[in-house]
């Protein structure tokens, strides 16, 4: 393991262990939001890691690091905002129109995001919990290149969640749409009659979701999600398209918790690159992702 | 899965820390709880109760919560003979572990009051001010046992206090299916 490497591991340890020691609303999962609002007044801090690996020829492994903080203005209307990171680690790969090629990016800064979420009804009180959210998001890394692009993206998600068993049994359904902008900056040398737009493209990207989260033991839960995502982008019509499912363990108590997910894509369809040798959408997704999240209350 | 995304699973090392066990928060031992509730009871008669499946069915159709343990941990509570009421103790499920309290219920199927014993939760430590339990006093089968009608919800800790009060109307039918007989 190189030193770059090492320290980035380093940080990540140092980030958990402050978690623990000074930083919590609760997530099941590693990609669905429940739908239950931090009560007012009180505040939770989040370390997300996410691990997003293979193209299936090549070497490719993005790592997306995120620190959020959100705070309960009111029982029902929570605020938050995050800092992006990024690292990225790829060879062997070519990607006509979206990856010039090798690209090593040790750790970043990639961009913010500021959000908000209204819960209309409350799992727990009125059966089915249902919130709303909105989040605005800045990027001016590509996080599939690794190369500049500046990224306003505007995300409007419905989350709803219901509780069965007396909350031994969770059950969420999320739904969003985002529309991005999105303006890459000119790269110098690249490839003979390599393909790399640089006039501003807009994006509309539906996502669905649903899963199931079960308490096996005290503070423990262990979760199931399915996740659905397509693009459609301009002049290309419907870009791409992918299936993701995978299991969550979940580690819950008074001021912290934890959820470890694994999620690979399943299928996927859209625009594909010569060479790929599975039907998959690897352009701008991976093969899988892992993604572990701390968070901690207060 | 490749090398580099092996030699970056040292990220899920935090896991470890995760893996710590909680610490427990016990405010009050049984015979501590009883003595709050009944203090002027001269003798608790420990008559724990086992319920088989169609007892739990039952209760299930009573109170319209499950009754998930077979074993319910009951007192008789007498003064000089005379019986003052029903001790219980109970588990009901928090966000993340179990919340164990105590209800004294009256031979006539009322809450006498309630006490928490343990509770481990985020938010809603509230549960345990006299001022929030004391929603609870007077309460029988004939309430509605509605969240925010009969006691006030705890924002961020709605699914604990939820489940208190379905625990609570849960003892109730207990006492009215298998003690209101003894009274």
């Amino acid at each position: 393991m190189n030193k770059k490497r090492l320290g980035l591991c380093a940080l990540g340890l140092c980030a958990a262990t402050l978690s623990q020691h000074s930083i919590a609303g609760e997530d099941l999962f590693g990609y669905l939001k429940g739908a239950e609002a931090l009560p007012e007044g009180a505040s939770e801090l989040y370390q997300k890691v996410t691990v997003r690996d293979g193209k299936s020829v090549g070497s490719y492994q993005g790592i997306d690091f995120e620190t959020e903080y959100e705070y309960g203005v009111s029982n029902k209307f929570s605020s938050s905002v995050s800092a992006k990171f990024m690292s990225l680690d790829t060879d062997g790969l070519s990607i006509d129109g979206y990856l010039p090629g090798a690209k090593d990016i040790g750790f970043k800064a990639s961009g913010v995001e500021l959000g908000m979420a209204y819960m209309f009804l409350s799992p727990a009180k009125d059966d089915l919990g249902l919130q709303a959210s909105l989040s605005l998001d800045y990027d001016w890394i590509d996080k599939h290149s690794g190369y500049d692009k500046d990224t306003l993206s505007l995300e409007l998600g419905l989350q709803t969640q219901k509780y069965f068993m007396e909350g031994e049994l969770v059950w969420l359904g999320n739904m969003g749409v985002e529309t991005t902008y999105a303006d890459r900056a000119p790269i110098d040398n690249l490839p003979e009659d390599f393909d790399w737009p640089t006039d501003p493209e807009m994006e509309i990207e539906l996502k669905f979701g649903t899963g199931l989260s079960y308490r096996f033991a005290p503070n423990w839960f262990v979760s199931a999600e399915v996740l659905y995502e397509t693009e459609f982008e301009t002049e290309v019509g419907q870009e791409r398209w992918s299936w993701f499912a995978g299991p969550s363990l979940h580690y819950g108590s008074a001021n912290w918790w934890a959820t470890l997910t694994w999620l690979p894509q399943l299928a996927g369809g859209g625009e594909q690159f010569d060479g790929q040798d599975t039907d998959l959408h690897l352009i701008e997704k991976t093969e899988q992702e892992w993604r572990f999240k701390i968070a901690y209350n207060f | 899965m490749s090398d580099s995304l092996l030699s970056n699973s040292l990220w899920f090392i935090p896991m470890a820390f995760v893996a710590a066990p909680a610490v427990a928060a016990d405010y009050l031992s049984i015979p501590q709880a009883q003595q709050l509730l009944f203090p002027s009871a001269s003798s608790f008669i420990e008559r724990p109760t086992l319920f088989d499946s169609g007892a739990r069915s039952a209760i299930k159709s009573h109170a319209g919560t499950r009754q998930r343990q077979d074993h319910q941990p009951i007192w008789r509570v007498e003064k000089d003979g005379q019986l003052q009421g029903w001790f219980m103790v109970d588990d009901v499920i928090g966000k993340h572990e179990y919340i164990t309290y105590a209800a004294a219920i009256t031979a006539d199927g009322e809450v006498m009051g309630i006490e928490v014993l343990s509770y481990r939760e985020t938010h809603g430590a509230e549960v345990r001010d006299e001022s929030w339990r004391a929603n609870f006093k007077g309460k029988s089968l004939k309430d509605p046992f509605k969240l925010d009608e009969d006691v006030p919800n705890i924002s961020g800790a709605t699914l604990s206090c939820r489940n208190l009060l379905d625990g609570v109307k849960r003892l109730l039918t207990i006492h009215e299916l298998f003690l209101a007989r003894e009274s």
